[in-house]
């Protein structure tokens, strides 16, 4: 166990060390100059030649890129995260106030998901094809298909139109008011649980069904277990086994899905932050956010693989 | 029989009629028998497969369907309710949402098919070579594709898109990328059980290169998994660029593309017009709705098998 964690950890440092690569690649190597995106095209044609040079010797950007990307990562180890071109807010701050709020979201979509996802794959692989089962996967299938964003400024909309309610704007903390940090939290959370509940549901649906064929479950049945016994002792732990690891796979695209979601709903926490960067052209922030956002989702599959192993002994040696 | 057969002057021998009856049908024909199967065995599938052939047809022929132009501003209708002359309202310079949602529909759809047709065709391409020698080769792609998905996709197009500035080119490209990893994937794996098939391992001993044993002997297996991915993923696809729009890293306006009409409808004020959220939103949910269920419902017809392989918007199931 140790050592397979310990590969993990080896795998997933590389991973990091690549994902600084690319990131850095795409953010300064691709064509596009930052100054063009810091003063628009057109304040870009009024600086002069030494102007030009003298800002980007200012943000480092004249030295060979080699340099640059050791002193990126070199800032990042000192835990400087740099700032906003536009702002006087650094990456670090921003992280500090609006990072809790994503977390919470993220936290909560991914509860909400099992909550609804598991019992409505239950019912649908219990009784394949009957009504219950049609409806959750219409319901599935159209959660799929609905953009996250646009849901939630459907109900955003719809709360203004019915209630006259809207969330507080400015941000708060979950430990000064409860009440309003609840209130900003719940639309972007339920929005992407729902998401991906229609996900869990699919891929516990199909893992379920193919678990309740087994010999075991059969014999479970065979001595006399009453049916429910049988689905939540023998037959869920197993067939919860991939959606563990679907549900790692998800909290990448919660993460994500979370810079449109927030924007639909204002929600000042880090998606949104996300958003006016690239809404700006803010390549610092941009380049420390992705890759802010990656390790956080390399980690979080390192420590699902982990559970799996921890769950599945199986998976330790192969 | 046919006005091509030489012999049509002779009465033809009834033997001979019974085995020209037998003959494989041409590929025509064995297009219109699977299509008639298709309906028969999933009729929801084959409406949206019309749906999909639907939406298709709208975006090419934008110009004559729509009512107005995309872009003309009608000073004297300005953000007004759905009534009789705009059936969808219009937005805050007056310009027909109707006509913006239709020609819309060409912006998603070039970036859908552009970027699956780039992106899942070389990750299928790349995953065929890495299936089929194997080897360290396979190892180093295996773990180069696994470092691509280590990337939340919507974020890795949206760094890609911000980092190369906006166009049509560059949003293809950004999502493009990001299909990469599902294709090779996907791919690979049926490309590493064909590879243990006896008349695979026929053609081998009969000295056949491996580029013939790639295209003729794998490569034709390989169409169907493709195409059920290539359908799939263009429902992602459309998604991604929906998003990339409504973050204002997609194809700019004044080009009117779904995302960036619902961005827009954002700063009509502190309240979006209820009409102009409500349908370049619905036009996103049913395109990805009949993609997503037509590549279903082609795999059911064609492979039961893959039912767990390739599943519905981007094959994640695939990357457990």
């Amino acid at each position: 166990m140790y050592g397979y964690i310990l590969r993990r950890l080896v795998f997933g440092g590389l991973t990091v060390l690549g994902v600084s690569i690319v990131v850095f690649a795409v953010l300064r190597v691709l064509p596009g100059d930052p100054l063009v995106a810091i003063f628009g095209p057109e304040g870009f044609t009024k600086l002069s030649e030494a102007e030009r040079a003298r800002y980007m010797a200012d943000l480092g950007l004249s030295d060979p890129l080699i340099v640059q990307y050791l002193h990126w990562m070199g800032d990042i180890l000192r835990g400087d995260l740099g700032r906003s071109f536009f702002r006087a807010e650094s990456v670090a701050d921003m992280l500090s106030r609006r990072g809790p709020l994503t977390a919470e979201i993220a936290l909560i979509a991914v509860v909400l998901s099992w909550i609804v996802g598991i019992p409505v794959a239950i019912v649908s692989a219990l009784k394949p094809n009957s009504l219950g089962d049609n409806v959750s996967r219409f319901f599935s299938i159209l959660f799929l298909a609905i953009p996250g964003f646009w849901f939630g400024m459907l109900i955003v909309l719809a709360c203004l139109f019915w209630f006259g309610y809207r969330a507080p704007m400015g941000g708060a903390s979950l430990w000064a008011d409860p009440w309003a940090n609840l209130q900003i939290v719940i639309g972007p959370a339920v929005v992407l649980g729902l998401g991906q509940a229609a996900y869990i549901a699919r891929m516990a649906r199909s893992s379920l069904l193919e678990v309740i064929r087994e010999d075991y479950v059969r014999t479970a049945r065979a001595k006399g277990l009453p049916g429910r016994l049988v689905i939540s002792i023998h037959a869920l732990p197993n067939a919860l086994l991939p959606v563990v690891t679907l549900s790692g796979i998800l909290m990448g695209f919660v993460l994500a899905g979370s810079i449109p979601v927030e924007r639909a709903f204002a929600t000042p926490g880090l998606g949104f932050a996300m958003y006016i960067a690239v809404y700006e052209r803010d390549v610092f922030v941009m380049q420390n956010l992705v890759f802010l956002y990656s390790i956080v989702f390399v980690m979080l599959n390192i420590l699902i693989d982990v559970t799996i192993a921890w769950l599945d002994p199986r998976i330790r040696y192969r | 029989m046919t006005a091509a057969d030489p012999d049509t002057a002779l009465p033809l021998d009834p033997a001979i009629a019974a085995t020209r009856e037998l003959a494989p049908p041409g590929p025509w024909r064995r297009f219109g028998r699977g299509l008639r199967n298709f309906v028969r065995r999933s009729p929801l599938s084959a409406f949206w497969g019309v749906v999909a052939a639907a939406i298709i047809i709208v975006a090419v022929a934008a110009p004559v369907l729509a009512p107005y132009e995309p872009l003309k501003s009608d000073f004297r209708h300005m953000t007004k309710p759905p009534a009789a002359p705009h059936y969808f309202g219009t937005d805050q310079i007056g310009r027909d949402t109707l006509s913006r949602v239709i020609y819309g529909s060409r912006a998603s759809l070039t970036v859908a098919i552009g970027a699956v047709l780039f992106g899942t065709t070389l990750g299928a391409l790349w995953g065929l070579a890495s299936g089929y020698f194997g080897g360290r080769f396979d190892i180093v792609s295996q773990r180069l594709i696994e470092f691509l998905q280590s990337f939340p996709d919507l974020i890795l197009a949206m760094a890609i898109a911000m980092a190369l500035g906006a166009g049509f080119g560059t949003v293809i490209v950004a999502i493009a990328i990001t299909r990469i990893p599902f294709g090779g994937r996907v791919i690979r794996a049926v490309v590493l059980s064909l590879k243990e098939m006896s008349y695979v391992e026929a053609a081998r001993g009969l000295g056949a290169s491996h580029l013939r044993m790639m295209a003729r002997h794998i490569l034709p297996q390989c169409i169907a998994p493709y195409l059920i991915l290539a359908t799939t993923h263009l429902g992602v696809a459309i998604i991604i660029e929906a998003s990339l729009g409504f973050l204002g890293v997609g194809i700019p306006p004044p080009t009117p593309t779904w995302g960036n009409m619902l961005a827009d409808s954002l700063n009509a004020g502190l309240v979006p017009p209820w009409w102009l959220v409500l349908f370049p939103g619905c036009a996103i949910t049913v395109t990805v709705l009949a993609f997503s269920l037509l590549g279903d419902g082609i795999r059911d017809l064609v492979d039961p098998r893959l039912r767990g392989a390739v599943s519905v918007r981007g094959g994640k199931a695939a990357a457990l």
